[in-house]
């Protein structure tokens, strides 16, 4: 008589516990993987369109090469400018930190000196676009508080909706985001992020994903801002996983001379 | 006549006549409920006006906003406000403007949200001045010094004097600047410490000023009527005589201001005056009427015929006298400036509704009022000279007037030509200007802001040249960037201008910091990739947005901000004189030219439009009169005399203007129409009864003295109701209202001094071929 009683109860107990698997803190992590990390190397050409609330638009054209020290860890980047030709040939390159500032330079031909840049702020634009630092190269998980709203279906994918709170509210400009994560590839669907005053500002939508490799890859993301009316598009070209890229290149002498791996 | 049976209706229907106008009051009134106010400077020109829309475009391009300054001073402390305390209060602050709605939070310029750029020791550091709270004084003056060392926020940021700051806050609605100005002080109010805190800016000024305006008119026309309404008292002794004239302006007033708002126009500054314009010019046909009626009148029955006798004495010069000021203020149509040409159309409508009013309301109203109001007035009227008597004041100044006029006339138009040319030369000296911020008090705390900041910064008043190319990257060439280099230079020395900001001055610093800050690198680059790299580390590190208030996208137009210390126009149409010259002397590069942008230069555009706008107002209304006076009398030589008042009140008037050093603005723009209406009723007073008395007594000399009798005296009380009417404006906060207080009162007494000793004296002197 017990169990009649029992073994519904713990049904009931634990067939939601297996729609939410995972913990949000899990989710995220798992995102951040499969969006930041996939492979151990990697290699992409950036189209990026800026339009700006008249609607002008502003090109840029990029290689960018990425090295992972340790899955999840440190990386490194290097950013080779294509276009617009005045700024063609200079570079910009990242050692991402997993504690402190992240570590940049900024190669310029014109005059031929390489830069460090010092900046903790890693939600300033990128390129000029809408994109922040952390849009291209990720934010840090640790920063935020996690909370799993709920899961839905999103543009006819099942997703993982996640609340991303920061946990110092003084280092960014939004005071919570909400992220729409793929149930099944992990990659991010929706950014939404919420200013001071509690309003939607900026959003970020993954346009167009696929197979690179047999990695699922994001081929098209833009990003919006709402209250400036500007709006960036990337789309991801001859994108490479595992291609091999030295750690050695991403070093100052490299930025004067670019390696073999953007010219393709 | 047909105005002579309107009259009769009237005095055979008094009561439909009362009702009916009691009906339309009310539907008059009930459209006060939608009014609007509008303050904005810009709307001095028409919307679509070329100078308008390039700057609504200018904005847009550059994404300008209009924005509100906070000031922080700190005279008690050696470092200004760059103490730790201070500058973390500053950022607390800062925190919670930028989520006051309507404010533009990524557009703020504030030590906590403006990057700065800075190179040492083979690194480059750009992040906003102040980040994190700021500890011990050596935190606060390094970032004191950061600023200073940079170009572009010394002495916009930070003052070029090292002791306070400024916060620039963009709105997004000019007309929510008040209510944003209020949020902010409230803000300030949860941090005192030992500064002070000082707001300004154009839309607060511009905001601030509608705000006053509404208790200004709800104030200052009352309070006009008030004390008209004494002075009536103290000259007629008789309620019962002034409470229908004092109806009459009320009504004018409701129905013109009803008018006005329920066609959908909205109060400026200029119409908010037309109450205090109404109220004393239609007091004053009323006023005649009736007592001119109550001279006639013995009681019993005989109103009606009264009136009528009464009518037909007035009806001529009533009709001309409001025709003749109402050409004075529709003339100001003629202007090319919205607000004025409102005004004196709905002025002029107002002042034709007074006479409709004096011709249908006062008899009707009289008809309704028991016989034993009117009965005192009869037999005051009937105590014939002890009136004259009770103002021995008045009498004695007759008596004074009659004297230079008739035993001095020849001495009395020697002065009268010496005034008219000391009055010319006057002119030539008049200093055309005018500046929103002036329009208050020296002491209102947006004038003291006004100067505390414009003391301690670049300026707070902002024009813009804008160079605009048309090829596409055209600003990054070398060349380019010198010119603009140089010609920032020559404006920078000009006294006016507190500082330049440009694209230039941006590439200049970064060339500079990345240099580490080595003697001599803060040039412009020999290539346009150099120029084009060091921008792109700026877009790459800062805001990128930043250079788009400085520069087009696409890099074909370039802005060069100018900063003013004074709001004055005359101060913007000297730079843009010493720019014009300078374009001249040194073209710009192949492709590009120049055009200015900002409110200041609107405010240059509008006031030139008003100089020649009134230029043509003041001849074309002078013309229509003349006509009119000429058909009036039906002779040129009457015609002419009667010109010769307002002349010489209008010349005196702004001769006194150009001696004192006052500068024609608005207001005193518009007063000239005003003169001319009022001055003219006057003068067709007095030649209209001069010509009566002669046709009486045949005889010149009897006459002219016959005039410094009864027809002198209504003039000299009705110069007197109307200039003292206007006193309760010399109290006002607002700086228009005020200007217009005292001048009226001046052109009062000027007018009608000449009315009563020049014109007089002519007659004197030309008696001989005088004809009637």
């Amino acid at each position: 008589m017990m169990k009649k009683i029992f073994l519904p109860m713990l049904l009931l107990l634990i067939i939601p516990s297996l729609s939410y698997a995972l913990t949000a803190d899990e989710i995220v992590e798992r995102s951040n993987l499969a969006y930041y990390y996939a492979g151990d190397d990697g290699r992409a050409d950036l189209n990026m369109r800026i339009t700006d609330r008249r609607g002008r638009v502003r090109i840029r054209e990029m290689t960018l090469l990425r090295k992972d020290i340790k899955d999840g860890g440190r990386q490194k980047f290097y950013v080779y400018f294509k276009k617009p030709s005045d700024v063609s040939r200079m570079v910009f390159m990242v050692w991402k930190q997993v504690k402190g500032d992240d570590d940049r330079w900024l190669y310029i031909p014109a005059i031929d000196l390489v830069k460090r840049i010092a900046s903790s702020d890693k939600r300033s634009s990128f390129a000029g676009g809408v994109f922040t630092y952390e849009d291209v190269s990720g934010r840090r998980t640790s920063d935020d508080t996690h909370e799993l709203l709920d899961d839905e279906q999103y543009n006819g994918k099942a997703v993982y909706v996640v609340k991303n709170s920061p946990k110092d509210t003084g280092e960014v400009e939004f005071s919570y985001y909400i992220a729409r994560i793929d149930k099944k590839t992990f990659l991010p669907v929706k950014g939404e992020y919420y200013d001071k005053s509690g309003k939607l500002y900026r959003t970020i939508s993954v346009d167009k994903t696929g197979l690179v490799d047999g990695i699922p890859t994001v081929l098209q993301a833009t990003a919006e801002n709402l209250s400036r009316g500007m709006k960036t598009t990337i789309e991801f070209k001859d994108v490479a996983y595992n291609v091999g890229i030295k750690e050695r290149i991403f070093r100052e002498r490299y930025l004067r001379r670019p390696p073999k791996e953007v010219k393709r | 006549m047909i105005l002579h049976k309107i009259v009769e209706k009237s005095l055979n229907h008094p009561k439909s006549v009362v009702i009916i106008y009691a009906l339309l009051t009310v539907i008059f009134l009930l459209q006060f409920s939608k009014i609007s106010i509008d303050t904005d400077p810009e709307n001095m020109l028409y919307n679509d006006e070329p100078a308008r829309v390039a700057h609504r475009e200018f904005k847009e391009e550059f994404a300008l906003h209009d924005s509100i300054v906070v000031g922080v001073v700190d005279n008690t402390s050696p470092d200004g406000v760059f103490t730790a305390d201070t500058l973390n209060r500053i950022s607390d602050i800062t925190k919670e403007i930028a989520v006051i709605d309507g404010v533009i939070a990524y557009d703020l310029i504030s030590p906590t949200t403006t990057d700065d750029i800075e190179g040492s020791g083979g690194v480059l550091t750009i992040e906003p001045l102040m980040k994190g709270a700021v500890k011990g004084s050596s935190g606060a003056l390094a970032i004191r010094d950061a600023a200073l060392a940079n170009p572009i926020l010394k002495d916009m940021l930070v003052s070029g004097d090292g002791k306070a700051v400024a916060i620039n806050v963009p709105i997004r609605q000019k007309q929510e600047s008040y209510r944003i100005s209020s949020e902010i002080e409230k803000i300030i109010k949860g941090h005192m410490g030992s500064e002070e805190y000082h707001i300004t800016g154009l839309p607060v000024a511009e905001d601030t000023f509608g705000v006053e305006m509404f208790r200004q008119m709800a104030l200052s026309a009352p309070l006009a009527g008030l004390i008209i309404f004494l002075l009536m008292l103290f000259f007629f002794r008789r309620v019962s005589l002034i409470i229908s004239p004092m109806i009459v302006a009320m009504l004018s007033i409701i129905w013109v201001m009803g008018l006005l708002i329920g066609a959908g126009y909205k109060v400026h500054i200029m119409s908010s005056m037309i109450p205090i314009f109404l109220m004393p010019i239609s007091v004053v046909d009323s006023i005649h009427i009736l007592s001119e009626f109550f001279d006639e009148y013995r009681g019993g029955t005989g109103r009606k015929e009264t009136f009528i006798k009464v009518f037909d004495k007035l009806m001529t010069p009533m009709l001309y006298t409001s025709i003749t000021s109402t050409v004075g203020f529709a003339s100001l149509a003629l202007t090319p400036i919205p607000p004025v040409r409102v005004f004196g159309l709905f002025v002029a409508l107002g002042i034709m509704l007074a006479w409709f009013f004096t011709l249908t309301f006062i008899p009707a109203f009289t008809m309704l009022m028991p016989e034993r109001f009117l009965a005192g007035l009869v037999k005051k009227a009937g105590a014939g000279e002890t009136k004259v008597g009770q103002d021995g004041l008045m009498r004695r100044a007759q008596e004074a007037l009659g004297y230079l006029s008739l035993r001095r006339s020849r001495l009395v138009l020697i002065a009268t030509l010496i005034i008219i040319a000391f009055s010319a030369y006057g002119i030539s000296l008049m200093v055309v200007n005018d500046n929103p911020v002036y329009w208050f008090n020296k002491n209102h705390k947006i004038r003291v802001a006004d100067r505390v900041l414009n003391q301690h910064f670049g300026g707070t008043y902002m024009a813009y040249l804008v160079l605009n190319g048309k090829t596409a990257g055209l600003v990054k060439k070398p060349e380019t960037m010198r010119y603009i280099e140089n010609l920032q230079r020559h404006l920078g020395t000009l006294e006016v201008v507190g500082k330049t900001t440009s694209i230039v001055d941006v590439v200049k610093k970064i060339g500079f910091e990345l240099r580490d800050r080595k003697e001599g690198s803060a040039i412009i680059p020999r290539t346009s990739s150099a120029i084009a790299q060091y921008l792109f580390l700026y877009e790459m590190s800062g805001d990128p947005e930043d250079l788009y208030h400085l520069v087009d996208p696409d890099y074909k137009k370039a802005a060069i901000w100018v900063h003013l210390k004074r709001g004055d126009n005359m101060d913007m149409k000297s730079v843009m004189k010493s720019t014009e010259d300078y374009l001249l002397s040194n073209p710009p590069p192949p492709g590009m030219r120049a055009e200015w942008a900002g409110l200041t230069y609107i405010n240059v555009v509008w006031q030139d439009k008003m100089v020649s706008g009134m230029r043509s107002a003041l001849i074309g209304s002078f013309v229509m009169v003349l006509i009119i006076m000429v058909i009036l009398f039906r002779s040129i030589f009457w015609g002419l005399i009667s010109m010769v008042p307002l002349t010489v009140t209008i010349a005196l008037i702004y001769g006194l203007v150009g001696w004192t050093g006052k500068s024609y603005d608005m207001p005193i723009a518009v007063l000239s129409s005003l003169t001319l209406g009022l001055s003219v009723d006057f003068a067709i007073h007095l030649v209209e009864r001069t010509r009566q008395i002669y046709r009486e007594k045949q005889n010149w000399t009897v006459t002219i003295e016959g005039i410094f009798d009864e027809p002198v005296r209504a003039i000299m009380r009705n110069a007197v109701v109307i200039a003292l009417g206007f006193t309760p404006l010399l109290f006002a906060p607002l700086m228009p209202y005020k200007t217009v207080g005292v001048f009226m009162a001046a052109i009062m007494a000027v007018s009608a001094l000449v009315t009563l000793v020049v014109l007089p004296s002519i007659m004197v002197v030309l008696k001989k071929r005088l004809k009637a």
